[in-house]
């Protein structure tokens, strides 16, 4: 008998607001414990919840990159439950009238091509961060992650293999970082996954024992979670090991398994009922043509045109793409300069190793592209030398946008007076005696040295071409 | 009466003394007695009503502020200390 597993996912995505859903507060990561709070997201009586106008647009916006149909009225519901992780006694969330439904996501395996259904995206707040003190025996709690915007998306059960399970997700993650809806950034828990999984019988229509494993937080931890969980099942079905429940399951990383989660006899009976605090939300034509034209090309048809009408090769065009600020940037600079080879290298170079070493990721790349495309013009047309307007660059990092006038400023401008070049080769040459008769007698190295000098000294401001020329004929003069 | 007693007492985390148990039974079997007569109306086109007013769209602009410290929140706290509520210990 042949098995397959049947894979569902519930993906929660911070969405990348300033403030949270229904207050005031930031939505900010990192803060000290309890820095973003504000009797709204307390859960203190008496607090109205006003819905942030951004969390619409972004809910909106996840729902047109995944193909999905925006509900034009959509409303919010109170999902009941008695844990200090939310302090009202209930998370606001939709169940009734989700944001956005029926959607598509289309993936690419080593087996070939697939679209996986999604059921719905719905809109709610986090829950804050409880830290458990074994030593003083309570708990902590922290409420700055409360009622910070999230969107759910939940997928049909259509994926059949921990391969097409990370497919789907990096597809997801790329498409909602292009729509700026989200950073989704595993590590900081702004995008994180819920996986049901059952395994059936091969063909049969029917589903298996279905468990959940929720809050995984890594592509790795998830890839090896699938397995176990595939293994175990196959082997309760097959071997009689042990009787499959529906029940929830933490997967311990560490130990490579999953235990049962002690079952609380309660648990699913949320009593669900609409919010009569929170408005309905009705998105017009205007709003909706509003979102849908700021929608950005899908990666891929990104890198095909930068292939084909801008001429880069697979791996710039690849590189460019894994980042939507990447990409901003680079059209900014291309319409500037027109150079795109020199533009995609400027930035996965240059602007990679400066963002480094702030460490930074590439979505936090925010320079004027404008200006970083006048500077790489300025180099192509040998104003200024690369060296030198590597400095320049750290400046349009810091926000310059004017790199002609920092090259003036800083006397970056390369000469063209061959006269000048010429005195200072003589100078360098009489002074190194030494250097030349080693050049002279094959030191190749002798020459650099000389070179360099004589760079520093014009202050890198000059044709190398012209320099090594030079340098040459009052080497043999010499 | 309960069955749903107790299932309510759980899921709110209440532990109800035998009393407080009858009087409310008392006042939950009331309330059913009224139910039949709400059954009896035709409700069949009468879209359910959840907000009193006839508002939507009541929205803010993405703009954060933080006109509340930690510690104006947490006076009332009957525990709290270095900026974290404190609670029952809980186990999952
Ligand atoms: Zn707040």
């Amino acid at each position: 008998m042949e098995y397959e597993v049947v894979i569902g996912l519930e993906v929660h995505v911070e969405l990348a607001t300033n403030s949270k859903i229904f207050c005031s507060c930031s939505a900010k990561y990192g803060a000290e414990q309890n820095e973003h709070v504000c009797p709204a997201c307390c859960g203190m009586p008496g607090m109205l919840p006003i819905v942030n106008k951004k969390v619409v647009d972004l809910g909106m916006t996840a729902g047109m990159m995944l193909n999905c149909h925006i509900n034009r009225t959509t409303t919010f519901d109170k999902k009941n439950y008695y844990y200090p992780d939310l302090p009202g006694a209930y998370q606001t969330t939709q169940l009734f009238a989700p944001i956005c439904v029926n959607g598509r996501v289309d993936i690419e395996t080593s087996k070939g091509k697939k679209s996986v259904r999604i059921k719905q995206i719905h809109m709610e707040e986090d829950a804050g961060k409880l830290v458990h003190d074994d030593w003083r025996d309570l708990t902590m709690v922290d409420y700055n992650r409360t009622s910070v915007p999230l969107v759910e998306i939940v997928s049909q059960p259509d994926l059949s293999s921990a391969e097409e399970v990370v497919a789907y997700l990096e597809r997801l993650r790329s498409l909602l970082r292009f729509a700026k809806v989200s950073d989704c950034r595993w590590e900081q828990g702004s995008m994180r996954c819920d996986v049901n999984l059952s395994v059936r019988e091969k063909g049969s229509d029917k589903l298996g024992v279905r468990t959940e494993m929720k809050n995984m937080n890594s592509l790795a931890a998830i890839t090896r979670a699938i397995e176990y969980e595939t293994a175990r099942h196959i082997d309760a079905i097959v071997n009689k090991t042990e009787e499959l429940v529906q029940e929830t399951r933490r997967w311990d990383d560490e130990k490579g398994k999953s235990f049962a989660m002690r079952t609380k006899e309660t648990a699913g009976d949320y009593r669900y009922f609409p919010d009569p605090n929170v408005m309905p939300v009705v998105i017009d034509d205007v709003w909706y043509d509003r979102i849908k034209a700021t929608l950005p090309e899908f990666p891929e048809i990104k890198k095909q045109r930068y292939m084909e009408e801008l001429g880069l090769g697979d791996f710039d065009a690849s590189s460019l793409v894994e980042s939507r600020a990447f990409c901003d940037v680079f059209e900014e600079a291309y319409a500037e300069c027109g150079l795109a080879k020199d533009v995609a290298n400027w930035i996965l170079k240059d602007c990679a190793n400066l963002l480094n070493k702030k460490q930074m990721t590439a979505d936090m790349l925010a320079i004027d592209g404008r200006a970083l495309g006048k500077l790489i013009k300025l180099v192509a047309d040998e104003k200024v030398g690369r060296a030198n307007a590597k400095f320049i660059l750290a400046e349009i990092f810091e926000g310059a946008t004017d790199p002609e006038k920092i090259a003036e400023e800083k006397g970056f401008i390369v000469s063209n007076d061959t006269g000048l070049i010429e005195k200072v080769v003589a100078e360098i040459v009489a002074a190194d005696p030494k250097s030349v008769a080693d050049y002279k007698g094959g030191k190749e190295k002798a020459f650099m040295a000389l070179f360099g000098k004589c760079m520093r000294e014009l202050r890198g401001n000059c044709n190398p071409q012209v320099l090594r020329e030079l340098l040459l004929k009052e080497i043999e003069k010499a | 009466m309960q069955d749903l007693l107790d299932t309510l007492e759980k899921v709110n985390q209440l532990a109800l003394t035998q009393d407080e148990k009858a009087s409310v039974q008392a006042y939950f079997e009331r309330v059913a007695q009224d139910l039949p007569s709400f059954a009896e109306v035709d409700t069949q086109n009468v879209t359910p009503m959840v907000y009193v007013m006839p508002l939507s769209n009541v929205l803010r602009e993405d703009e954060s502020s933080q006109p509340f410290t930690r510690d104006d929140l947490q006076k009332g706290a009957p525990e709290a200390e270095d900026g974290y509520w404190e609670v029952p210990r809980l186990i999952e």
